[in-house]
């Protein structure tokens, strides 16, 4: 595709809009899940198991069924009825399949795993309710130690499976074991980030409707890809695809929690066309702690063959992931990423990988914003352990193994190409900023006084835009195309839609700009209409990074398709040969003559009139009407690149971490509307600094779940948090339109790398390093205990 | 158990309850006087997105039954407004600096904030930082919110009038 991403050309792409959601959200008028009620509706709420591993014997209901208000109380075995089973088992090597039910009838699996659905009138009542159901259980040893379920004779998740490890990928390049074992020195690191979860501020939900008369099931939800959630849906519920419409209201957050069609959601949707009535459910938040998707929970350890300059001259990746008991994604899906793009902006030709994923008795892993998250802690923090072992500084280190940036395109050793991006630029813009060589100066005055400051640095290549080429690589079915429409109105009214959803990222305000920009008319004008599957062409939705470049990318390209026709009217109406020489300025057509642009009486509202009412004026054998569909694949990946700078000064007596200064140099290519887009990154590099500080998901040993509540599960406050400096060292993407890269991810990528090697550097004199998160005052006391 | 009926002054309007005893004021707001602002985040009283104003002080609507909440005034997001019936200064500030983005946490800031600037003519950067801190927000990572409140503090003290 060639395409001018010249961005000093645009007149809405690339201004800083205020948000058109604002209003509705700043005044409580915003229209979440829990703010539609529907006539006539029941509560559904759930029997959750307190063991994390038993057979399910039998389910008495009878007196949760007798209790006031109850209108129905259902089990697995009756879900098994009204549902199909999902088989979870894509062509992908290594990895096994599995399957898994609406809700379980033979045994549980975690605690929290839900066994039985009350329904009635009042959610007091149906909370009540479940108090009243008897499920007698069987317990089984579980495994609740990723390492324990891959050993000998582990009690199984999946006894049909006969192991826990659910899936295997290696790769090696043809050179790097002679490298390994050749090498002059081997550094060897580690890397743990525990079990997270993406806590969204507004829990999971949904409201199912099912029409009698028209056999038709309407379904409210929270979910950023609304499409092949109603695809899913209706699979489950043998139902044809035309038989459900999936509306998704305001929603509270989502960062990766909210894709999935969840086994609640489904038995919801099943009873309410079993019941013929509406049916909502909300979990609270102790639910969602215990049984929504948690993330992460890793181990990883890297080998880099070093020279004595510092040079790397081939890298091992061994990876284990815990997955929890069930999969809602392919078990490799977020670990394979990882692997595959770990080496980012370095020169490294010979790497190999070995990455397993391990089913254990904890709730199922899922996506969170940024899967691919450890990736860059683990790169930085491999070349940082590298630099203290053989006493070199790291940015010297650094600068030695990077890729030139007019060296791209570059293919690293795994076959992924990256291409422009420019990490030696934002690492030099960086350390000026910071004033790295005075940096080191204060460091050194200050540890004399007992001040222990350090300094993190975080290179980051982001993988953000995924092609179909890149899924069908991966073996994952699935595309990274997505699909949108824009329509003017007789009245030269404008609406535009496409397939992704919004759930906070200001869609509705960047999304007019990408369509204003390719239609020629003013932002405002614009209506941008998401999340509801009747009208919304159908589409791949928001996850990674992929809602700019993907949604915007192509609505821009239907609004140009819609321009074009319209022009071509118009150059008719003018009594014009062509209309090369016309264009659109704010709904106005205009007249290009020697550089000079001038205004015609024709606008989009006189052009819409007669496409839709006077046809008969159009040009020889054109449609009536003014409205384009385009789909669009991105490239196999887009890559965008950033470098983050974390300073703080660690107490040593105490272990406390203050953060002193935060500066971030972003490559994210052109952007729709900056300030949207710094919202985004700010946004994303204190959920990285609020995992690394203070996030776990906590099982004891046998397995029981230990922070139900927010006050358990620490998450960052306002008072802990940093202000960020974010400098811009952009170039655009060459092959997507308008030069869109994506860039929701990376903080987190590089906020989490940054501050463990700020701690790292800060506690270099006691010969500690940060391996383990999160990095709380009582970790980092017991590191300093075992190194003073 | 059984419902009582009792009166909640909402937003200086009086609202005839039938509830029972066990009714959150969270979930009365909502679902018995149908005012769907004030959102609910963890039901124990954390994350600060019910918060509401309880004869002017900003308390957690899911830590009070809505029966306790009889005879005092209640003043929700709803009721938050600027003087042209527009934005106040503080909803204002946060719409030019991006200081929401899903939206579901704002409410429950909005109020806090409002009632605390109104004591608070001056707040230093700490303690705005400080106050906040009682309301989780997963997006933004509270940046924007600190700005926009200093903006607002600005003009609600006669400087920095310019509003974009």
């Amino acid at each position: 595709m060639s395409r001018v991403n010249d961005s000093n050309n645009f007149l809405s792409i690339g201004k800083s809009l205020p948000r058109k959601e604002d209003r509705r959200l700043l005044t409580g008028q915003g229209r979440y899940l829990d703010d539609i009620q529907v006539a006539g509706e029941l509560h559904a709420c759930f029997v959750r198991s307190p063991y994390q591993h038993a057979l399910i014997l039998a389910i008495d209901t009878e007196a949760a069924e007798a209790a006031p208000e109850v209108v129905a109380v259902v089990t697995g075995k009756d879900l098994a009825e009204w549902t199909t089973t999902h088989r979870m088992a894509p062509p992908i090597d290594g990895l096994l399949p599995i399957e898994m039910t609406a809700l379980p009838a033979d045994k549980v699996r975690f605690h929290g795993d839900p066994v039985a659905c009350i329904v009635a009138t009042d959610r007091y009542l149906a909370e009540d309710a479940s108090e009243l159901v008897e499920v007698d259980y069987e317990p089984l040893d579980p495994v609740c130690d990723m390492f324990k379920a891959m050993e000998d004779g582990a009690p199984l998740i999946e006894k049909d499976m006969g192991t826990n490890l659910i899936s295997h990928q290696t790769f090696e390049t043809g050179n790097i074991l002679h490298v390994m074992e050749s090498a002059g020195r081997v550094v060897e690191s580690t890397f743990s980030t525990p079990r997270q979860t993406p806590l969204p501020i507004e829990t999971r939900g949904c409201i199912a409707e099912w029409d009698e008369g028209t056999q038709h099931l309407t379904v409210h939800v929270g979910n950023q890809a609304p499409h092949p959630y109603r695809s899913a849906l209706a699979g489950r519920l043998k139902l044809k695809e035309t038989q459900v419409t999936v509306i998704v209201p305001d929603v509270g957050g989502g960062f990766g929690q909210k894709i999935a069609l969840y086994r609640e959601e489904l038995t919801i949707a099943a009873l309410a066309r079993h019941l013929k009535r509406p049916v909502r459910w909300r979990e609270d938040r102790m639910e969602n702690l215990l049984a929504a998707s948690h993330a992460r929970e890793d181990f990883v350890r890297t080998r880099a063959a070093v020279d004595a300059n510092g040079r790397i001259t081939g890298l091992t990746l061994e990876l284990v992931e815990d997955f929890g008991a069930y999969c809602f994604f392919p078990a490799n899906y977020l670990a394979r990423v990882v692997a595959v793009i770990l080496t980012g902006p370095y020169d490294i030709g010979e790497y190999a990988f070995d990455v397993k994923v391990v089913l254990t008795n904890k709730c199922g892993n899922g996506p969170m914003r940024a899967p691919m998250a450890i990736t860059s802690w683990v790169m930085e923090g491999t070349i940082d352990n590298i630099a203290r072992e053989l006493g070199l500084d790291p940015v010297q280190v650094r600068r030695l193994n990077m890729v030139a940036d007019d060296a791209y395109p570059h293919v690293m050793a795994t076959g992924e190409t990256m291409e422009d991006i420019n990490p030696g630029a934002a690492l030099e813009r960086g350390l000026e900023a910071i004033g790295y060589a005075d940096f080191r100066r204060r460091q050194e005055a200050d540890r004399e006084h007992g001040i222990y400051r350090g300094l993190g640095i975080c290179s980051v290549v982001e993988s953000t835009t995924y092609g179909s080429k890149f899924y069908k690589a991966a073996g994952i079915p699935g595309s990274g195309h997505e699909c949108a429409w824009v329509k003017v109105d007789p009245s030269g009214t404008i609406r535009a839609s496409a397939g992704v959803m919004a759930t906070g990222q200001g869609y509705e305000t960047s999304f007019s700009q990408a369509v204003a920009e390719g239609l020629g008319v003013n932002p405002q004008d614009v209506d941008i209409k998401l999340g509801n599957t009747d009208i919304a062409p159908y589409g791949m939705g928001s996850r990674g990074a992929r809602g700019g470049t993907a949604g915007g990318g192509t609505l821009y390209l239907a609004a140009t398709g819609v321009r074009e026709k319209a022009l071509a009217i118009a150059a008719k109406l003018l009594g014009l040969n062509t209309a090369y020489q016309l264009t659109m300025r704010d709904g106005r057509v205009c007249r290009l003559i020697d550089d000079d642009i001038q205004e015609t009486d024709l606008t989009l509202a006189d052009i819409a009139r007669t496409a839709y009412l006077d046809p008969t004026r159009l040009p020889d054998g054109m449609e009536p009407g003014l409205e384009v569909t385009r789909a669009y694949d991105p490239p196999p990946m887009t890559y965008s690149n950033s470098c983050h700078f974390c300073e703080v000064v660690v107490d040593v007596p105490t272990g406390a971490v203050e953060i002193s200064r935060y500066v971030v140099v972003e490559n994210c290519g052109n952007v729709l509307n900056p300030q949207i887009v710094e919202g985004q990154q700010l946004g994303a590099i204190v959920m990285g600094l609020s995992g690394s500080l203070f996030e776990q998901v906590v099982y004891d040993e046998s397995g029981y779940n230990q922070t139900g509540l927010l006050a358990d599960y620490l998450v960052a406050t306002a008072s802990d948090m940093p202000n960020i400096e974010i400098l811009s060292v952009a170039t655009p993407n060459r092959r997507t339109p308008i030069g869109l890269k994506g860039m929701a991810e990376g903080g987190v990528m590089g906020s989490i790398g940054a501050i463990s090697n700020a701690v790292s550097d800060a506690l270099s004199p006691f010969g500690a390093v940060v391996e383990n998160h999160p990095i709380s005052p009582s970790r980092l006391r017991l590191m300093l205990r075992e190194k003073t | 158990m059984d419902k009582v009926a009792f009166r909640l002054n909402v937003n200086g309007m009086d609202h005839d309850v039938l509830a029972e005893p066990r009714k959150l004021l969270s979930d009365a707001i909502r679902e018995d006087i149908g005012l769907t602002g004030t959102h609910v985040g963890c039901e124990h009283g954390v994350c600060g997105a019910c918060t509401v104003l309880i004869d002017g002080k900003p308390q957690r609507a899911c830590l009070v039954f809505a029966i306790q909440a009889q005879g005092q005034a209640i003043t929700t997001i709803e009721n938050v407004t600027g003087e042209d019936g527009g934005y106040s200064p503080l909803q204002q500030a946060l719409h030019e600096e991006h200081g929401l983005q899903c939206g579901f946490c704002t409410p429950g800031i909005v109020v806090t904030m409002e009632a605390y600037l109104k004591e608070n003519p001056d707040p230093s950067e700490r303690d705005i930082r400080d106050v906040l801190s009682g309301n989780l927000c997963r997006c933004t990572g509270y940046q924007s919110i600190v700005k926009a409140v200093q903006k607002a503090a600005r003009r609600m003290r006669g400087e920095d009038t310019e509003v974009a």
